[in-house]
């Protein structure tokens, strides 16, 4: 199976079945999904299929066989930070860091779709994502910060 | 002053963002076995077998471990506070709540530790289980823990009493003084901590008979500290790599993965890694504690609080953990925010066969809070007073004593509700509006509030 | 049937530390060749900051930028002990400690370039990484000049080791007295909730928040928001949603992965309002208090004030869920959920009580 990963095209030896997550994490090496509950529940493994947020957990890799998998490191990195990753930086939307590379991930694809989403369109984007440290409250603040940002 | 007071981005934050940060979960680590977890599916239960053979002969384990295995298996992590050893870190002879860990499979997949988990051979007789901390005291309630239903080492490892008392002034002579008794029962039930990332560890044995852990604990020294006592070596055998963890709120005081994976590295000789699922999460680790608590404050009838009494039960679960700490602590709190000279606390630690409860955000004061708050509301809706003037009259002033009879020397719970009410809108009548939190005199010193002053002039030694 | 308004609050006050106290924390600064500053500390950072914070207090105390400050708390072959990232207490203890080793550092630095300047040490002070001397502020030497002259010119390493630790207090077994302030130091607070209750469902939602807090003082307020807002959502979802054994509705209901067990989410989020108050700590690093974990203690009781400034019933159990909340209006509509009355005595939630229920332990008001 082939899948091509933050641009880079990779040939897969792994079984139908096998859940996306895995092969990203203990395959390929790309570790900013995180196994937070593997059960599609708290989102912290989000990427993107061919530009749609997807939970990796729950995703078999024949699901995907022959799409563009994008994650955080596809999006931006430390020295070239996309506008969302800057806005959850600067107004500590991240706190442990632990549900933040898929909040972000989430966050990318809800500003492509929708520049500039009111509060609802946030919420419901994101309501399947788990943040036990914020309260959510700077997380909002910094998707709106963002999508201002982008206008 | 230039960097403290600012609004510093995180030092590690770009890490964050970018998903480069490192959590334990992240190090990859070659050759490295999974770990899984046999745990009881009972409340309650003799072991009546266990027969780890099967499991060893599925294709890909490695490695087993029973308590057999572990130098030190009934290790007091609290000893040094009074707190006698009373868990296993793996089951011996029974089971004493569903979820608690019997055996430990490594293997060299999740898959293969999972088959062989499935196929050690174990049975159980099962117990009665206690359930409800309110009828541990039944004559023929079930026996949930060997000590009894409730903790009995409150003064000390060999002493009683054997609940957390607090006794200042007269409780009877406040009932009789009182122009109204208000009674409530209170019961803030357990929650989880749930961070998001889940516990996991992993230990990498290295050639030198050293061991490099890499941990998710909130107290890194602490972990460390049970990791040597269970294993009998000293510290300078174990290198933790941690301190940078994905949530806690007193979930990842708990240290039973890192003993677990470091015996079944000394076992196999291989990094080992064991990650709980988010079932084993919810499930079989440590939540905060359920509440049982039944008050009665004595009360004038312009809201002067005068006593208070008040019974907790505390649901400690099938084993001690933290909880003798978390009940000394609720009632070191019981008085709130406020001045009260007769208190009268009974509080017992109190076994069940529940998950172990433990250390979560707010340790034994959440439940003080939900409580005495709901008091206080009530009595101000009993006596038709104002709840933030109720509140500000019997507020704490410099110079006040706690319950454990602390002298206060800074207390600002006056200029914390006087705030609250600015920023809610609420018009305070002028004498609380300009009431400050000095000490008392006046009206603010009536004869019963004398006798509970302590002294501001006084060196702590 | 409608929605109906309430408004509720609740004051709290929480301690720092260890309840008993004798729980130290340790830290080890030093200086490269170029002034710049390795901050070694076993402080575990949650989320909360711990990093940051010692960074900012470290840099504070030297007066050189934070990014001149390199924190590390990455393993116990360097890092010296800290009792633990919980009991509120790592800003506090752990900030204490990296403040003292800081503060012995410094004294190396100014020592160093008292002999540099051939100034007295008690005449110098640092700001934005120079040295330089009170009162004729022209005569400075960098902060990294001190350092290699330590290094090349001295052959001494510049360095600060710091521990702080509250003596453990004992607790008189029979009246709970203890022998010493076991409290490092302790916050208070007060809340303010409304709530809708759509008393059809009993569905209550939290519209808003109001949060005051005394932090002593906030080393970083952006952090201070971060821990008061997410223990308030936290409080919220404690009081009207989560439910560990004995569960709820039953003990059979064991919620066992997200979305079986209920907490809050980003949907229907209140409006959050801080209010933080800076009453400074005699002992607290720069006067800063531990708020951490009562950020989340308030918010319910004040939900439960809330709840019944708009439909008139109690609700002391949590989670307030819309069934417990239709149970109370049931009992409210048939005359009951009033407090019994017995001469002076108002008495709430009877069939609660142990004595309802249980033998063997009874709650005794004798009047």
């Amino acid at each position: 199976m082939k899948l091509n990963v933050n641009g880079v095209e990779h040939a897969l030896e792994s079984g139908a079945l096998t859940p996306l997550l895995h092969v990203l994490r203990e395959e390929l090496g790309v570790t900013s999904p995180k196994a937070g509950c593997q059960s599609g529940g708290c989102g912290a493994c989000t990427v993107l299929v061919d530009g749609e947020p997807r939970r990796s957990c729950l995703t078999p890799l024949g699901a995907v066989d022959g799409a563009e998998v994008t994650t955080i490191e596809g999006i931006g990195d430390a020295h070239d930070l996309h506008p969302v990753q800057e806005a959850f930086h600067t107004l500590h939307a991240a706190q442990c860091g632990f549900c933040t590379p898929g909040m972000i991930v989430a966050t990318v694809a809800l500003l492509k779709r929708l520049p500039q989403p009111g509060r609802r369109e946030i919420e419901r984007a994101l309501s399947g994502h788990i943040c036990r440290c914020t309260g959510y409250v700077k997380i909002v603040e910094a998707v709106e910060a963002a999508a201002g940002g982008s206008r | 002053m230039r960097a403290v007071g600012a609004r510093v981005e995180k030092v590690d934050g770009i890490g964050h963002v970018t998903g480069q940060t490192t959590f334990v979960d992240d190090w990859r680590i070659p050759g490295m076995l999974w770990a899984k977890v046999l745990r009881s599916p009972h409340d309650h239960a003799a072991i009546t077998k266990l027969d780890v053979a099967p499991a060893l002969a599925v294709p890909g384990v490695r490695a087993v471990i029973t308590h057999e295995d572990v130098p030190k298996n009934v290790l007091g992590h609290l000893e040094g506070l009074g707190v006698p050893a009373d868990e296993p870190l793996l089951a011996e002879s029974d089971v004493r709540w569903k979820g608690q860990p019997i055996a430990v499979v490594a293997a060299d997949s999740e898959e293969a530790a999972l088959a062989g988990v499935a196929a050690i051979g174990v049975s159980f007789e099962e117990r009665p289980a206690l359930l409800d901390v309110r009828l541990a005291f039944e004559a023929d309630a079930p026996k949930a823990h060997h000590w009894g239903n409730w903790f009995p080492h409150f003064g000390g490892p060999d002493t009683p009493p054997d609940h957390r008392k607090i006794r200042k002034g007269d409780i009877d002579a406040a009932f009789e003084q009182a122009d109204a008794i208000v009674q409530g029962v209170y019961r803030p039930n357990a929650i989880e901590q749930m961070p998001v990332e889940p516990q996991v560890c992993a230990c990498v044995p290295e050639s030198n008979g050293r061991l490099t852990i890499h941990s998710c604990t909130q107290g890194v020294y602490f972990t460390m500290g049970i990791v040597a006592g269970h294993l009998g070596v000293p510290l300078n055998r174990l290198k933790f790599i941690a301190g940078t963890v994905g949530g806690g709120f007193g979930g990842k005081v708990e240290s039973w993965t890192e003993p677990v994976v470091a015996l079944l590295a000394l076992k196999t000789g291989k990094p080992v890694k064991l990650r709980f699922t988010r079932e084993e999460e919810f499930l079989c680790t440590s939540t905060r504690a359920p509440w049982h608590i039944e008050i009665a404050d004595a009360v004038t009838s312009d809201g002067w609080i005068l006593g208070r009494k008040m019974l907790t039960l505390h649901d400690a679960g099938a084993y001690a953990r933290f909880s003798p700490y978390g009940v000394t602590k609720h009632s070191f709190h019981i008085a709130g925010s406020y001045a009260i000279p007769n208190i009268h606390f009974d509080g017992y630690v109190v076994f069940t066969n529940r998950t172990p409860t433990s250390a979560m955000r707010g340790f034994g004061v959440t439940s003080v809070s939900w409580t005495i708050e709901t008091q206080m509301s009530r009595i101000a809706s009993v006596l038709g007073l104002d709840p933030y003037e109720v509140r500000l009259r019997n507020a704490s002033r410099i110079g006040d004593t706690t319950p454990n009879w602390v002298t206060l020397h800074d207390p600002s719970s006056v200029p914390v509700i006087q705030a609250a009410a600015e920023a809610a809108g609420v018009e305070l009548t002028a004498d609380y509006r300009t009431m400050t939190r000095d000490p008392r005199s006046g009206d603010l010193l009536p004869e019963w509030l004398e006798g509970q002053l302590g002294d501001l002039d006084a060196k702590e030694s | 049937m409608a929605k109906q308004r309430g408004r509720g609050m609740a004051a709290i006050e929480y301690p720092t530390g260890m309840n008993q106290g004798g729980d130290p924390s340790q830290c080890w600064v030093k200086l490269k060749p170029d002034g710049r500053v390795d901050v070694l500390s076993g402080t575990v950072d949650l989320g909360q900051g711990a990093k940051t914070i010692q960074t900012q207090i470290v840099a504070e105390v030297l007066g050189v930028p934070t990014d001149w400050v390199t924190f590390d708390n990455s393993n116990t072959d360097t890092s010296p002990l800290c009792t633990g990232s919980f009991a509120s207490r790592a800003t506090f203890m752990g900030g204490n400690a990296a403040r003292i080793a800081a503060e012995r550092a410094r004294e190396r630095v100014l020592d160093i370039a008292s002999r540099l300047l051939e100034v007295d040490a008690a005449d110098l002070d640092i700001d934005e990484g120079e040295v330089f001397v009170k009162g004729a502020t022209e005569k400075r030497v960098g902060v990294p000049d001190v350092a290699a002259a330590a290094t090349w010119q001295f052959g001494e390493l510049i360095t600060g080791t710091g521990a702080y630790l509250k003596p453990y207090a004992n607790v008189d077994p029979e009246t709970g007295r203890t022998d010493r302030n076991p409290h490092a130091g302790i916050s208070y607070g007060a809340c303010v909730a409304d709530v809708e209750v759509d008393d059809e469902t009993g569905a209550v939602a939290v519209t808003k928040l109001i949060q005051v807090y005394d932090v002593g003082r906030a080393i970083n307020p952006m952090f201070v928001e971060g821990q008061l807002q997410g223990g308030g959502i936290m409080g919220l979802s404690f009081g009207l949603l989560e439910s560990s054994y004995p569960y709820y509705p039953s003990v059979e209901h064991r919620g066992s992965e997200f979305g079986s067990y209920l907490s809050a989410s980003i949907e229907g989020l209140p409006e959050v309002e801080t209010v933080l108050l800076e009453n400074p700590d005699v002992d607290g690093p720069f006067g800063a208090k531990g708020v951490g974990e009562m950020a989340s203690n308030g918010i319910g009781p004040a939900i439960v004030a809330a709840i019944h400034d708009a439909i008139g019933i109690w609700v002391t159990e949590s989670p307030i869920t819309p069934e417990r909340v239709l149970r109370a209006l049931d009992e409210k509509a048939g005359g009951g959920g009033e407090p019994r009355r017995d001469g002076k005595r108002y008495v709430f939630d009877e069939s609660l009580s142990v004595n309802a229920l249980a033998t063997g332990i009874s709650f005794e008001v004798n009047v």
